[in-house]
C-alpha cells in the first residue's frame, strides 16, 4: 500500500481484561476522527491489544497535510496609509503576517468601508508531527473505569506505562506520554522473552511479535484459544459448557495464548452441577465440559504461554481446583445442616432497602402480591406453589454458597429446595426468579415462576418509585430498568392478560406508610415507565416505532392485547385503503380538535356524500364493534378501511365548515362519531404515512382525488 | 521441597539487598501487614520507605480448629512497602520469585486485576493478585489512599501469602505437612495446638462483655493519646479495637446494625490517627526526607491534611 504507515504501541503494567476492548475502542475511534477533521485519514487502521499493550496500525495515510490558502482581512485602507500614500506600521504589519510585500496587498469592498487583504499561503504540516501532537492527549486521556497513580504521582492512568512506540515509517515519531518518551523499542512477554528490540515498523513489529509467540490481534487469540479448547474437548469426548463471555475472558488474560487440561476427583460431581460451573469459572477462570448434559470430571484453562514443559502448571491447576472445590463441597454441606424454612428467620437481618425494610418485610409483601397476581389471572391451582415458593424466595441471601458465589442467587435456593423435596412448581420458582436477566434468557418456566418473579420485581418497582429512587440516564443502581424489562418480558411471552395497573395498585398498598409518595404519584410514575420497556422490547421484535405508539395510546389494560393491536396493525398499515382511512383520521382529529361535543341529527345529513358515509358507517358500526370487543383487532382494522371510499368522497364533495352553523356543527358531530368508531383499536393519528408513496397508490385507485 | 522457614529467610535475605529496612513483626494482633504501623503510617506524607517484614495475621473468622487443610486463624504474610514505588517494581518482584527457587521456565505467572479496600483504614488501591498456574500467591497493591487520605508519593505494597507459597511448590495437600525445618519440624506442629484453641476461644469461649468493654476502654484510650498527641499509642489502640471486633464478629455477638457502627468506630480512629501522624511528621521535619528534596511535595500533602 502506498501513503504513510503508523505504528503505535503503548505498553504498561497488565491492564484489567475488562478495560482492554473498550479502551482499545475508544483510542482507535479518537485518533481516526481526529485524523479525519484534518483531512489526513488513513485508508487502512488495524488494531490489536493484549494485557500488556495497546497497538494502532495505520496504513494508507497521506504523507502530510495538504498546503492551503487562507483569506486574510487587514487594516480599513484610510489607515493603512498616510497622506502621502506611504504604507502605515498597520499595513507593514499585516503584509508581514501574511507573507507577502505590501504592494502585493489587495483591496477589498466590505459594508465597512474599503479594507486591506492578502491570501497567506499555509503550507501543511507532515503526517509524522500531527501525530507527534496529538497522540499524547488521546492515550493520556483514555477514560478507564478505574485509574490510578504511581511513583511521584504519574498518572493517572489504568497502570503504570512502560513504554511508548511510535514509529512514522520507520522514523520515531517524538513524544511524551507521562513520564515515557517514545522510541523505537519494546519488549515481549515478561518471563518468556522479556529483552528489549527494536522495531522498524508495523511488518518488522509483526514478525518479530509473532517470532515471540505473542498474538496481538484479540480476534486472532479468540480463534486460536477456541479451536484449542474444541481439540481439547474432543480429546476428553466431550463438549465445552458455552460460555462466551469467558472466552472474551480468557483470551484478554492472555498474550500468547495456551491451554491447560486438568482433571478433578469424580466424586465432586456429586455437587450441583451450577455449583462446579460456577466455581471453576469464577475462581480459576475455567472452562467445563460435559457429555450428553452431565459433567466430565476435567477442566479447561488459559495460560499466558505456549506450553507446559514438566506438567507443573496442569498439577498446580488441578491443586487450587481441588482445594476450590473442598471449599464449595463445604458450603453446600454447611448450608445444608439447616433446611430453609429454619433459615428463614436469618431474613429478619438482611436489609433489603434501609426505608423499605428486611427481606423478612419484602417476603410478606412479595407473598401477598403472588396471591393478588393468581387471583387476578384466574390460576387457582398455581396459588399454593406461587406463595411457597415466595415465601423461600430470598432465603438462599443468607447461604455461604450465595456469599461466595453471588451469580448464585436464587439458584441455590431453588437447588436446597429440590434437595428439600419441595413440589417442581416451587423449587424451579426459586431457581428461576431471576429470569429473565439478559435478553438471550428465557422466563420462568413456570406458573408459579412467573407468578413469584412478577410479584418479586413489581415489589421492588414500586418500592424504589415511591422513595422517589427513578432511574435517570445511566444511573440505575437499583437495576430497575432490568426489572420492568422482566416484568414486560414475562407478561409477552408468557401470554399473561395481567392488569398491571390494578397490581402496581395492590402493590402500593403492601407498603402501608413506608413510602415517602403516595400512591397516585406512584404510578404515574410507573406507568410511562413500564411504557418505555414495552416500545423497547417491541420495537426488538421489529415493529415500527409508530405502530406501537399508535396501540399504546389506544390503551390497553394488558400486554398480551396491546401485543394484538400491534401486530394487527403491523400487517394491516400497508394497505391502501386503510391508509386512505389513515390519512383521513389525521384530517378528522384537525378539524374536530378545536370543537366541542356535537349531537348528530339525521335529518340534517344533507349531501349525498355525508349520507352515504353516515349509512357506511352504520353498517359497518356492529362489525367494529365485534371485532374490538372480541380482540379479532385484525379484522376490525380491516372493516374500518372500508371506509376508505365514502370518507375521501366525503373530503371531495363536502365542505364540513359550512356558513350554516347548524349543517357545519352537524358534519362534525358526524366526523366526531367516525373518529371515535376507528381509533378504539389503535389511535391511527399516530401512524406515520410516507405521503408520496401513498399519493402513487392512492392515484392510480382514483384519479379525481386530490390530496394536501 | 523448600521449607517455611527457608521461604522466610530467601524473601528476607532479597528485599534487604533491595535496600530495604528488615522489620521485625508488630507486636500486637493485627488483621493483616498492611496494619503493621510501618505499613499504614509511614506511606503516609512524603517521606521515602522501603520495609520488608514477616507478619502473623489473625483471621478470626477464618479459624477451623486445625481441620481444613487451607484455612488458618493465623497465618503469616510477608510484606514489602517501596516508596516510591519503583518503575522496575513487577520485574524485581518477577526476580524475587526465581530467589525462591521458582522456575518460571516451567511455570505460568499471571497478573490478574485485584483492587484492594479496606473500609476500616479508609484505605484503597489498585494492584494485581498475582497467579501462579492459577494460584493466588501474592497480592500486589499501588495504594492510592489511607487514613481517607490521597496519598503522594505512591506506596506499593507487595504481599506474600507464605503459607499458601510453600505449600502450592511442594504440592502438598495440608498446611499442616509443611515443613518449617528442612526435613525437621512440620507447620502442624508449630501451629496445630495455637489453631485448636484458638478455635475453641474464637467461636465458643471468648467473653463477649468483656470484649465489648475492652473496645469500649482501648477506643477511649485512643482518645486520650490523640489529646496528649501520641500518635503511635493511639494507633496500638485502634487496632486493639479491630481485633476485638473481628473476634466479637467471628464469636458471632455482631448484629448487623453494630457492624456498621463498630466499623465505623475503628474506621474514625484509623482516620484520626492517619491525620495526626503526618502532623507528627511534620513537626519533626520530615526527617527521611532528604534535606534537597523538602520539596512541595510535603506541602501539597499536608494541604490536603488540613482540608
Amino acid at each position: 500500500m502506498s501513503g504513510t504507515e503508523f505504528l503505535l504501541e503503548v505498553r504498561s503494567e497488565e491492564i484489567p481484561a475488562r478495560m482492554l476492548e473498550p479502551a482499545m475502542r475508544e483510542l482507535a475511534t479518537r485518533l481516526f476522527e481526529e485524523l479525519m477533521a484534518l483531512n489526513l485519514a488513513p485508508a487502512e487502521m488495524e488494531t490489536g491489544f493484549t494485557l500488556r499493550r495497546l497497538i494502532l496500525m495505520l496504513k494508507g495515510l497521506p504523507s502530510r497535510e495538504s498546503d492551503r490558502e487562507e483569506e486574510m482581512v487587514g487594516p480599513p485602507v484610510r489607515a493603512a496609509f498616510d497622506a502621502e500614500g506611504r504604507p502605515t506600521r498597520a499595513a507593514e504589519g499585516f503584509a508581514r503576517k501574511c507573507g507577502v510585500e505590501v504592494e502585493a496587498l489587495r483591496r477589498i469592498e466590505t459594508d465597512k468601508g474599503e479594507y486591506l487583504a492578502a491570501t497567506r499561503s499555509i503550507v501543511g504540516r507532515p503526517t509524522a508531527d500531527v501525530l507527534a501532537g496529538m497522540v499524547p492527549g488521546i492515550v493520556e486521556g483514555l477514560g478507564w473505569a478505574k485509574t490510578m497513580r504511581w511513583g511521584i504521582g504519574e498518572g493517572p492512568w489504568v497502570r503504570p506505562i512502560h513504554g511508548v512506540v511510535a514509529l512514522c515509517d520507520g522514523e520515531v515519531v517524538p513524544m511524551t506520554v507521562f513520564d515515557v518518551e517514545s522510541g523505537c523499542e519494546t519488549s515481549g512477554h515478561p518471563v518468556l522473552s522479556s529483552r528489549t528490540f527494536a522495531i522498524r515498523g508495523v511488518s518488522d513489529y509483526r514478525r518479530k511479535m509473532a517470532r515471540r509467540q505473542i498474538v496481538v490481534r484479540f480476534e486472532e487469540r479468540r480463534q486460536r484459544l477456541q479451536d484449542q479448547l474444541d481439540e481439547a474437548a474432543d480429546n476428553l469426548g466431550g463438549e465445552l459448557v458455552a460460555d462466551a463471555e469467558l472466552l472474551n475472558r480468557l483470551t484478554a488474560i492472555c498474550e500468547i495464548p495456551g491451554t491447560v487440561i486438568g482433571r478433578f476427583d469424580p466424586a465432586f460431581l456429586s455437587l450441583p452441577r451450577e455449583i462446579l460451573i460456577t466455581s471453576l469459572r469464577d475462581h480459576q477462570s475455567a472452562s467445563t465440559l460435559e457429555s450428553e448434559g452431565m459433567l466430565l470430571p476435567s477442566f479447561i484453562t488459559v495460560m499466558d504461554r505456549p506450553d507446559d514443559p514438566e506438567g507443573r502448571i496442569k498439577a498446580g491447576n488441578e491443586w487450587v481446583v481441588a482445594a476450590r472445590l473442598e471449599d464449595a463441597r463445604f458450603f453446600f454441606n454447611e448450608d445444608r445442616k439447616t433446611t430453609l424454612e429454619q433459615r428463614k428467620e436469618k431474613l429478619d437481618h438482611v436489609t433489603f432497602h434501609a426505608k423499605l425494610g428486611s427481606y423478612a418485610d419484602k417476603t410478606r409483601r412479595t407473598t401477598e402480591l403472588t396471591k393478588e397476581i393468581c387471583e387476578s389471572l384466574d390460576w387457582q391451582d398455581v396459588v399454593e406453589d406461587g406463595v411457597a415458593a415466595s415465601n423461600l424466595l430470598k432465603v438462599d441471601l443468607t447461604s455461604e454458597m450465595v456469599k461466595e458465589f453471588t451469580s448464585l442467587q436464587g439458584n441455590v435456593g431453588g437447588l436446597y429446595a429440590e434437595r428439600e423435596e419441595y413440589p417442581a412448581q416451587v423449587w424451579q420458582a426459586i431457581y428461576d426468579q431471576y429470569l429473565p436477566a439478559s435478553t438471550e434468557d428465557a422466563i420462568p418456566r413456570g406458573r408459579a415462576g412467573q407468578a413469584t418473579a412478577l410479584a418479586d420485581r413489581i415489589d421492588t418497582l414500586v418500592g424504589m418509585f415511591g422513595l422517589g429512587l427513578l432511574p435517570s440516564g445511566s444511573r440505575d443502581p437499583f437495576g430497575l430498568r432490568r426489572a420492568g424489562q422482566g416484568v414486560v418480558r414475562i407478561l409477552l411471552e408468557g401470554d399473561l392478560s395481567l392488569d398491571l395497573d390494578l397490581i402496581a395498585a395492590k402493590s402500593v398498598l403492601l407498603f402501608e406508610d413506608l413510602m415517602d409518595r403516595d400512591g397516585q404519584e406512584i404510578l404515574s410514575d410507573l406507568r410511562p415507565f413500564l411504557q418505555d420497556r414495552v416500545r423497547h422490547l417491541l420495537g426488538l421484535r421489529g415493529y415500527a416505532y409508530d405502530t406501537i405508539e399508535a396501540a399504546l395510546t389506544a390503551g390497553s389494560s394488558n400486554l398480551p392485547d396491546l401485543l394484538a393491536r400491534v401486530e394487527a396493525l403491523h400487517k394491516v398499515r400497508e394497505e391502501s385503503d386503510f391508509l386512505s382511512v389513515v390519512l383521513a383520521a389525521k384530517r378528522i382529529a384537525n378539524i374536530v380538535r378545536e370543537a366541542p361535543q356535537e349531537d348528530l341529527e339525521e335529518s340534517r345529513l344533507k349531501e349525498p356524500a355525508e349520507r352515504d358515509l353516515h349509512d357506511a358507517a352504520e353498517a359497518l358500526r356492529n362489525e367494529i364493534d365485534q371485532a374490538e370487543k372480541q380482540g379479532d383487532y385484525e379484522p376490525g382494522l380491516r372493516a374500518i378501511a372500508k371506509l376508505s371510499e365514502p370518507l375521501d368522497r366525503f373530503f371531495v364533495e363536502v365542505l364540513v365548515m359550512d356558513e350554516d352553523l347548524e349543517l357545519r356543527s352537524n358534519r362534525i358531530a358526524l366526523l366526531q362519531g367516525i373518529q371515535r368508531m376507528i381509533s378504539r383499536t389503535a389511535r391511527l393519528t399516530e401512524v406515520v404515512v410516507d405521503k408520496s408513496e401513498h399519493r402513487g397508490r392512492a392515484e392510480s385507485k382514483s384519479s379525481s382525488q386530490g390530496r394536501e | 521441597m523448600q521449607s517455611f522457614q527457608e521461604l522466610i529467610l530467601r524473601l528476607q535475605t532479597f528485599w534487604a539487598e533491595r535496600g530495604c529496612v528488615v522489620q521485625q513483626p508488630y507486636d500486637l494482633e493485627v488483621g493483616a501487614g498492611t496494619m503493621h504501623p510501618d505499613t499504614f503510617l509511614r506511606v503516609l506524607g512524603p517521606e521515602p520507605w522501603n520495609v520488608a517484614y514477616v507478619q502473623p495475621s489473625r483471621r478470626p473468622a477464618d479459624a477451623r480448629y486445625g481441620e481444613n487443610p487451607f484455612r488458618l486463624g493465623k497465618h503469616y504474610q510477608l510484606q514489602v512497602i517501596l516508596k516510591p514505588s519503583p518503575k522496575d517494581v513487577q520485574a524485581v518482584y518477577i526476580d524475587s520469585l526465581r530467589a525462591l527457587g521458582v522456575d518460571l521456565e516451567i511455570h505460568d505467572l499471571r497478573f490478574e486485576e485485584d483492587n484492594w479496600e479496606a473500609p476500616t483504614l479508609g484505605a484503597w488501591g489498585v494492584g494485581w493478585q498475582v497467579m501462579l498456574d492459577g494460584m493466588e500467591i501474592t497480592q500486589f497493591t499501588y495504594f492510592q489512599q489511607a487514613g481517607g487520605i490521597e496519598l503522594e508519593p505512591i506506596s506499593v505494597e507487595i504481599t506474600y501469602g507464605l503459607e499458601r507459597i510453600t505449600m502450592f511448590l511442594g504440592l502438598s495437600r495440608s498446611v499442616y505437612d509443611v515443613d518449617w525445618v528442612p526435613n525437621g519440624v512440620d507447620y502442624g506442629q508449630v501451629r496445630h495446638q495455637d489453631e485448636v484453641e484458638f478455635s475453641k476461644y474464637y467461636f465458643e469461649v471468648a467473653d463477649v462483655g468483656f470484649l465489648k468493654a475492652r473496645f469500649d476502654g482501648h477506643e477511649a484510650e485512643a482518645r486520650r493519646c490523640l489529646e496528649a498527641g501520641l500518635v503511635l499509642p493511639a494507633y496500638e489502640c485502634a487496632l486493639k479495637c479491630s481485633h476485638l471486633f473481628n473476634v466479637m464478629d467471628a464469636r458471632g455477638a455482631v448484629s448487623v446494625t453494630e457492624r456498621v457502627a463498630l466499623i465505623k468506630r475503628v474506621r474514625n480512629l484509623a482516620v484520626a490517627c492517619a491525620r495526626q501522624y503526618v502532623v507528627s511528621r511534620e513537626e519533626l521535619g520530615f526527617p527521611l526526607l532528604a534535606k534537597n528534596e523538602e520539596s512541595s511535595l510535603g506541602k501539597e500533602a499536608m494541604e490536603d491534611v488540613r482540608d
